[in-house]
C-alpha cells in the first residue's frame, strides 16, 4: 500500500511543477517526473518479489512457470509510454529555446501576449 | 474486404514520409501528391462507410491474432460517420493548403506533420483497445502542437506551449487510467474490461472515469478545462484552425467522450450530469466570450468552445433525441466551422490582417469571400435551411422532453447570442462602407474548397430527411443506445 501512496505523492509533486512553476524549464521537469510516475505504475502493477524473466524453458512446469514469471505487457507498454514522453519533453525543450529567441525570458508571466 | 480497415491510417503514415522525398525533386508535385493521397483516403473511407452502413460493422483483430491477445479494431456506423466526415474535410482543406501554405517555409514538413497527425486521428477511430486508442491520441496530439506553432512566430509559440503543457496533464490522467484499468483487470481491450468491470468496486469505477472524463473534457476544451482552446486555435495556419476546430476536437474528445459514455461505464449515468454540466457552462462561457473579440480568429474559436457545448448537452441528456443532435450538430458545425475559418484565412491572404478593426467593407473588396463567409455564420447562427438549425431544435426539443426545461431555454437564449455576435461581425466587417476599394478577389484555388464547404452546409440538412436518416444517422444513434460486444454475424469482440 505504501508504495503506491509514494507514486501519488511523486505524482502531485510532478503536478506541482507543472502548474505552480514560472519557469518553462521547472515546467519541463514537472513533465518529466510526471512521465516518470506513470511508468512506475505500470511497472508497480507487473512486479512480482523474486519474479523471474517470462521466458518458458524446458525444465519448468507451467504452474510454477505462471506463479513465479513477471507480467511482460507492462514493460512493453511502459517502453512505447516512455517514447510518447520524450517526444513531449524534446518537443517543449524545443518550443523554449524558440521562446527564449523571441521573448528573451523563461518566466511564463512575462509570456503573454495573446489575452481576452 | 476487413484488411482495409486499416488503411486509413496505413496511407497517411505512408505518404507522411514519402512526401518530403518528392519535395526534393519538385515542391509543386509534393502537394498535388498530397492532394491525391487524401482524395485516394476520402475514397477509401466512402467505400468502407458503404459497406458499414449496409452490411453492419466490421471487426478485425491486428496480425492476425486470435480474440482474447490480438489488439482489435472496430468500424461500426458511428466511428464510420465521423471517419466519413474527417476525411472529407481534410481533402478540401488540403485543395486550399496548396495554395494557402506557399507563404511559409518548408512547406513539406507541413505536409507530412497535417498527414501523421490524421493517421492519428484516423486510428483512434479504428481501434477498440483503450491503449491503441491512447498512443493514436499522442500520435495526433504531438503533431498538432507542431502544426500550431508552425509559423514560428512570437504568439504561435505562446499558443503552442499553452496547448501543450495542459494536453500533457490530459493524456498524464489518460496514462493514469489505463494503468489502474490494466492493474485492477488485467486487461486493455475495452469489451474485455466491460465483462471485468463488474467486479471492481465503485471507488475504483469512479476513479477510473472521472480520470477519462477530465482527460478527454480537457482535449474537447469544455469549460473548467478550455484555456488554451482561443489561444491554439487562433494562432495556428487557416487550414490548420480549420481542421482543428472542424475535426480534431470532435475525433480526439467528443468521439472518445461518446464510447465512454454511452458504451464503456453504461453502470454510472451519474456521467451525464457531469457533461450536461460542463455543456451548459462552455455553451454560455463561449458564447458571451466571443461578444467581445476584436479579432476575427479568436471570436470563431470561443464559438467552437460555444457549439462544443451543445454536443455536450445532447450526450448528457441521452435518449434518441439526444444522440441523433449530438450527431447531427458535429456534422453541420464541422462544416460551417471549417467553412469560417478557411474564409477568414483567405480574408488574411488577401489583406495581411484577422483583426476587426483594421477590416472594413470587405463585401467590395472580395465579395465571393464576403457570400461564402455569410454562408457559414448563418450556418452555425443556425437560420433555418442549414443543418445547425435542425440539429439545435433537436437538442432544444430533446432537453424538454428529458424534462431539463430551463437547459433548453439556455441554449435558445446562447443561440440568439451566436447570431447576435455574427451579425455584428457582418455588419462592421463584411457589409459596411470603406472609403477606398479596390476589387481584389482571393486566388481561385482558394474559392473553390470554400465553396464546395458551403454547398455541403447548406444541404447538411438532408441527412434528417426519413429515408436517407434511417440509413446512416439512425445506425449510428443505435450504437450508442444500445451497444453490443457480441455479434453472431460480424464476431465478437471479446
Amino acid at each position: 500500500m505504501i508504495i503506491y501512496i509514494l507514486v501519488a505523492l511523486m505524482f502531485f509533486t510532478g503536478l506541482y511543477g507543472i502548474i505552480a512553476k514560472k519557469n518553462i524549464i521547472k515546467i519541463i521537469v514537472g513533465v518529466n517526473i510526471v512521465g516518470y510516475v506513470t511508468s512506475l505504475l505500470f511497472v508497480i502493477f507487473g512486479y512480482k518479489w523474486d519474479g523471474i524473466a517470462p521466458i518458458l524453458t524446458q525444465d519448468m512446469n507451467y504452474s510454477q512457470f505462471v506463479e513465479r514469471a513477471v507480467d511482460p505487457l507492462p514493460q512493453a507498454l511502459v517502453l512505447t509510454s516512455i517514447v510518447i514522453d520524450l517526444a513531449f519533453v524534446a518537443f517543449l525543450a524545443a518550443l523554449a529555446i524558440r521562446i527564449f529567441e523571441r521573448y528573451g525570458t523563461f518566466d511564463i508571466d512575462k509570456i503573454r501576449r495573446l489575452k481576452g | 474486404m476487413n484488411h482495409l480497415i486499416i488503411l486509413p491510417v496505413a496511407i497517411y503514415l505512408g505518404a507522411g514520409f514519402l512526401i518530403p522525398l518528392i519535395a526534393r525533386k519538385d515542391e509543386v508535385l509534393a502537394g498535388i501528391a498530397g492532394v491525391l493521397f487524401t482524395f485516394l483516403v476520402f475514397i477509401t473511407s466512402l467505400f468502407l462507410s458503404i459497406d458499414v452502413f449496409t452490411n453492419g460493422r466490421i471487426v478485425y483483430f491486428a496480425g492476425g491474432w486470435e480474440k482474447p491477445l490480438g489488439i482489435a479494431l472496430m468500424l461500426d456506423p458511428l466511428s464510420c460517420l465521423f471517419l466519413l466526415m474527417t476525411n472529407t474535410i481534410t481533402f478540401i482543406i488540403m485543395l486550399y493548403s496548396t495554395v494557402y501554405m506557399k507563404k511559409f517555409t518548408g512547406v513539406p514538413y507541413f505536409y507530412t506533420l497535417f498527414m501523421i497527425m490524421l493517421a492519428g486521428m484516423n486510428g483512434i477511430l479504428i481501434s477498440m483497445d483503450i491503449f491503441n486508442i491512447y498512443v493514436f491520441f499522442e500520435v495526433a496530439s504531438i503533431a498538432s502542437f507542431t502544426l500550431v506553432a508552425f509559423g514560428l512566430k512570437a504568439e504561435e509559440l505562446e499558443a503552442s506551449v499553452k496547448y501543450t503543457v495542459m494536453s500533457i496533464i490530459a493524456s498524464t490522467m489518460i496514462t493514469f487510467a489505463i494503468a489502474l484499468i490494466y492493474g485492477l483487470t488485467g486487461t486493455l481491450n475495452i469489451s474485455a474490461f466491460m465483462s471485468s468491470s463488474a467486479g471492481l468496486s465503485p471507488v475504483h469505477l469512479w476513479f477510473i472515469a472521472g480520470l477519462l472524463l477530465s482527460g478527454f473534457a480537457l482535449k474537447t476544451a469544455l469549460v473548467p478545462f478550455h484555456s488554451w482552446l482561443p489561444d491554439a486555435h487562433s494562432m495556428a495556419p487557416a487550414p490548420i484552425s480549420a481542421i482543428l476546430s472542424g475535426m480534431f476536437i470532435k475525433v480526439v474528445g467528443l468521439y472518445v467522450l461518446i464510447r465512454i459514455t454511452t458504451n464503456i461505464f453504461i453502470t454510472l449515468p451519474q456521467i451525464r450530469i457531469v457533461l450536461l454540466l460542463f455543456g451548459v457552462f462552455s455553451m454560455l462561457f463561449g458564447g458571451l466570450m466571443a461578444y467581445g473579440q476584436k479579432n476575427i480568429k479568436r471570436l470563431y474559436a470561443y464559438s467552437t468552445i460555444s457549439q462544443i457545448g451543445y454536443c455536450a448537452i445532447g450526450l448528457g441528456i441521452g435518449g434518441y433525441l439526444g444522440y441523433l443532435g449530438v450527431l447531427m450538430h458535429f456534422i453541420a458545425h464541422g462544416f460551417s466551422k471549417a467553412l469560417l475559418f478557411l474564409n477568414i484565412g483567405a480574408v488574411e491572404y488577401m489583406t495581411g490582417t484577422t483583426e476587426a478593426d483594421q477590416l472594413k467593407g470587405l463585401n467590395d473588396r472580395m465579395p465571393v469571400t464576403t457570400l461564402f463567409g455569410s454562408t457559414g455564420m448563418l450556418g452555425i447562427a443556425g437560420v433555418p435551411p442549414m443543418g445547425n438549425f435542425w440539429s439545435k431544435l433537436i437538442i432544444i426539443i430533446a432537453a424538454i422532453q428529458a424534462g431539463y426545461p430551463g437547459i433548453a431555454v439556455l441554449c435558445i437564449i446562447v443561440a440568439v447570442i451566436t447570431l447576435g455576435y455574427f451579425l455584428k461581425l457582418q455588419r462592421t466587417v463584411y457589409y459596411s462602407r470603406a472609403e477606398e476599394s479596390v476589387k481584389a478577389e482571393a486566388p481561385k484555388m482558394l474559392l473553390l474548397p470554400m465553396g464546395i464547404l458551403a454547398v455541403l452546409v447548406f444541404i447538411s440538412g438532408i441527412l434528417l430527411i426519413p429515408g436517407i436518416r434511417q440509413h446512416s444517422l439512425d445506425k449510428a444513434v443505435s450504437v450508442m443506445e444500445n451497444f453490443s460486444y457480441t455479434d453472431i454475424k460480424t464476431g465478437d469482440l471479446q
